[in-house]
């Protein structure tokens, strides 16, 4: 650039400052309205919408899907469609590296490659062009990111149209770009059916795409949801050996550690002396030489970091006397029953069976294939009963095994076809009420059937 | 008396002539398109201040990270809006960041005398994306080890110093405390400091050369 032109630019900015404004009080005034906007946005942001919670990082957790960061997620989609192309699809090092520090390097090195000292639009057509192309597809892979390229039928449609969308189109306007270059009517043309056939095609993308399942993961925040939500895992992973309230000593009814000495684990003896980080490992671990099998996910147990944490805070909670029980977490199980209203499953039964019953029946385990982990499966019968649930029948086995009756063998008298349930202890009596009337009521599943069903004792004259 | 008070700063700190070089400075008509820049610089500052304040209860460790976080966010009076506006205020600075420099693109404001403005300008957006890319971690939660997991598995597939680099960034061959450790000091120290030091250079060659005047068919 020449001294002349130099000066041309000083001077027309001159020009410029003549009928412009003062720094302070105008661009300033501007500069802080809308600094005070973004302010006012970002409290709206964190109020209303917030901080979606995320369950604690579990590095052995393989079937979670990752994402990069949000405004990655375009490079994220533009490597995905790029490891679909043949041949050079294979060398990812072109798509992770050298694409993108083309790009970095393109932009960085502007002022020196577009040298002209031209600044309108139209004499500058082509870089505006091309960045117009790139910022379109940027914004457009970015909206696509959660579509995948493969239907689940397995057509490949979706990737296709995305791979268009992405690659093909820009692709074609690039080289449009370079042939029309002098012609800006041709090139805002080619611009403009570019952006539009992107955008057009993103939308029926979008459109197509299948509905995303959202995944609802549960993370308890507060303290008490915690202890619910470990009291709810220790019901289902470790009542089978440890008892409800974890002061089993020897272990009962459960196949393979039939009289197991273990060391009741809400006593002292184990709370005072074993850190919450040592219980987590046990937990996660397992035990092989006492029998107790692996938990953590880790190990090739069910339980992430999180739902074991979830537990040690129970445990730390309900039985070690040095811990403080929030008034919150102790409320009963299920409502008391008021004389004459009727249980239903979604307010009684449900959380009973989850801290009592599920345990063992559940998938995976020795139940006679009799699982109760949803109301339709506890209606059914298992493999080897026909009378279980019979709605008005006292004589149902499932009430006779709770109050304490095995069921005998018709045909060997002395053979026991269903045993009393739960195996090492009796269910309280006013449980054993809840299932009583719910069964003699016609197993109403939720609150609404079961009022209707109650009858308002009639007062005596 | 303020007089007095102002006169004898004033002789001190030279508080006329800064007003007469920084502030009472003519420029062209502006839009509210050049507000972005300092938009987004005051969001570098709310992001400092927010920012420190989470350094206070937070834990940069894989067993206290998580449950530092939560108690920020349940525990902490107010915890819960500071963290929301941090973590708003990280997605709402890319997007600031990157339109700023979209808008410096179409007006071509990057041209003579405004080329090095450009270049720091580039490197504030990269130590933007930097700060973005490192602060995601730190709650050590799924989305963000998983996140962290799959950035730096991408930075790796570089050819020759992959290896090296994907080592580097993560201190070793697996996520681990040591990368927690590292992401945090590069997102509360090194970044940061760079930030500044970029910022300060980018500020004062806007007051050297003023903001470019939107360009009409004379330029």
């Amino acid at each position: 650039m020449n001294d002349e032109t130099k000066q041309k630019i000083n001077k027309r900015y001159e020009r410029e400052l003549d009928k412009g404004e003062r720094f302070w009080p105008d661009t300033i005034f501007k500069d802080l309205i809308t600094s005070l906007a973004i302010f006012l946005v970002l409290i709206l942001l964190a109020t209303f919408i917030g901080i979606p919670a995320e369950p604690k990082a579990d590095p052995s957790d393989t079937s979670y899907i990752p994402r990069p960061e949000w405004y990655f997620l375009f490079l994220f989609k533009f490597l995905a469609l790029y490891g679909q192309l043949p041949l050079i699809g294979k060398i990812e090092w072109i798509a992770t590296v050298l694409i993108p520090g083309i790009a970095i390097g393109v932009l960085t090195l502007l002022p020196f490659i577009e040298k002209n000292p031209n600044r309108y639009y139209s004499k500058r057509i082509l870089p505006i062009s091309i960045m117009t192309v790139m910022v379109t597809g940027i914004v457009l892979l970015t909206l696509m990111s959660e579509v995948p390229t493969v239907s689940e039928d397995g057509s490949t449609l979706l990737g296709t149209l995305q791979t268009t969308v992405g690659i093909f189109i820009p692709l074609t306007a690039y080289i449009l770009f370079a042939v029309f270059k002098s012609n800006t009517r041709l090139m805002l043309w080619t611009t403009s059916l570019a952006a539009v056939s992107m955008i057009l095609i993103s939308g029926t993308v979008l459109a197509l795409a299948p509905e995303k399942k959202t995944e609802e993961t549960e993370v308890a925040t507060t303290l008490v949801d915690q202890i619910f939500a470990g009291q709810d895992l220790y019901s289902v992973y470790c009542t089978e050996c440890h008892g409800d309230d974890g002061s089993v000593a020897v272990i009962q009814g459960v196949e393979g550690l039939e009289g197991e000495e273990i060391t009741p684990i809400n006593s002292r003896d184990v709370l005072y002396t074993i850190t919450d980080s040592a219980m987590t490992e046990v937990i996660a671990y397992g035990r092989p030489n006492a029998g107790m099998t692996p938990f953590g996910k880790t190990y090739g147990g069910e339980l992430t970091r999180s739902e074991i944490d979830y537990i040690v805070v129970f445990m730390r909670y309900m039985w070690d006397d040095r811990f403080e029980v929030p008034a919150e977490a102790l409320k009963p199980l299920f409502p008391p029953l008021a004389q004459g209203e009727v249980p239903s499953y979604d307010v009684h039964i449900q959380p009973i069976v989850k801290r009592y019953c599920v345990s063992c029946h559940r998938a995976g385990k020795e139940n006679n294939n009799y699982l109760m982990t949803s109301y339709e499966e506890i209606l059914t019968t298992g493999d080897n009963v026909d009378k279980n649930i019979i709605a008005g029948d006292e004589g149902s086995y499932f009430l006779q095994v709770i109050q304490e009756h095995a069921i005998m063998n018709p045909e060997a008298p002395d053979e026991e076809l269903i045993g009393v349930m739960p195996p090492n202890r009796a269910l309280k009596s006013n449980i054993v009420e809840v299932f009583f009337r719910w069964i003699m009521s016609g197993m109403p599943k939720t609150a609404e059937e079961a009022g209707a069903l109650s009858t308002t004792p009639t007062p005596t004259p | 008396m303020f007089k007095n008070i102002y006169d004898w700063l004033d002789e001190r700190l030279g508080l006329n002539d800064l007003y007469t070089n920084l502030l009472d400075r003519p420029e062209p008509k502006t839009t509210w398109w050049n507000t972005l820049g300092s938009a987004s610089m005051f969001l570098f500052i709310m992001q400092g201040l927010t920012g420190i304040f989470l350094t206070v209860y937070y834990t940069p460790s894989p067993d206290h990270a998580y449950d530092s976080v939560q108690y920020i966010m349940e525990g902490v009076a107010f915890g819960w809006l500071i963290r929301g506006i941090h973590h708003w205020g990280a997605t709402l600075m890319v997007v600031l960041v990157f339109v700023h420099m979209l808008r410096v693109f179409y007006t071509a404001s990057f041209k003579f005398p405004r080329e090095l403005t450009w270049l720091i300008g580039i490197g504030l957006f990269l130590t933007t994306l930097g700060m973005g890319f490192t602060g995601y971690l730190l709650p050590w939660n799924q989305k963000a080890y998983w996140a962290t997991t799959v950035g730096t598995q991408i930075a790796g597939t570089a050819p020759f110093l992959g290896e090296f680099i994907l080592k580097a960034l993560r201190g070793g061959p697996d996520l681990s405390a040591l990368t927690l450790q590292r992401f945090f000091s590069a997102h509360i120290w090194i970044i940061p400091a760079v930030l500044v030091g970029l910022m300060g250079i980018h500020l004062y060659l806007i007051i050297k050369h003023g903001e470019s005047h939107f360009p009409t068919k004379e330029d």
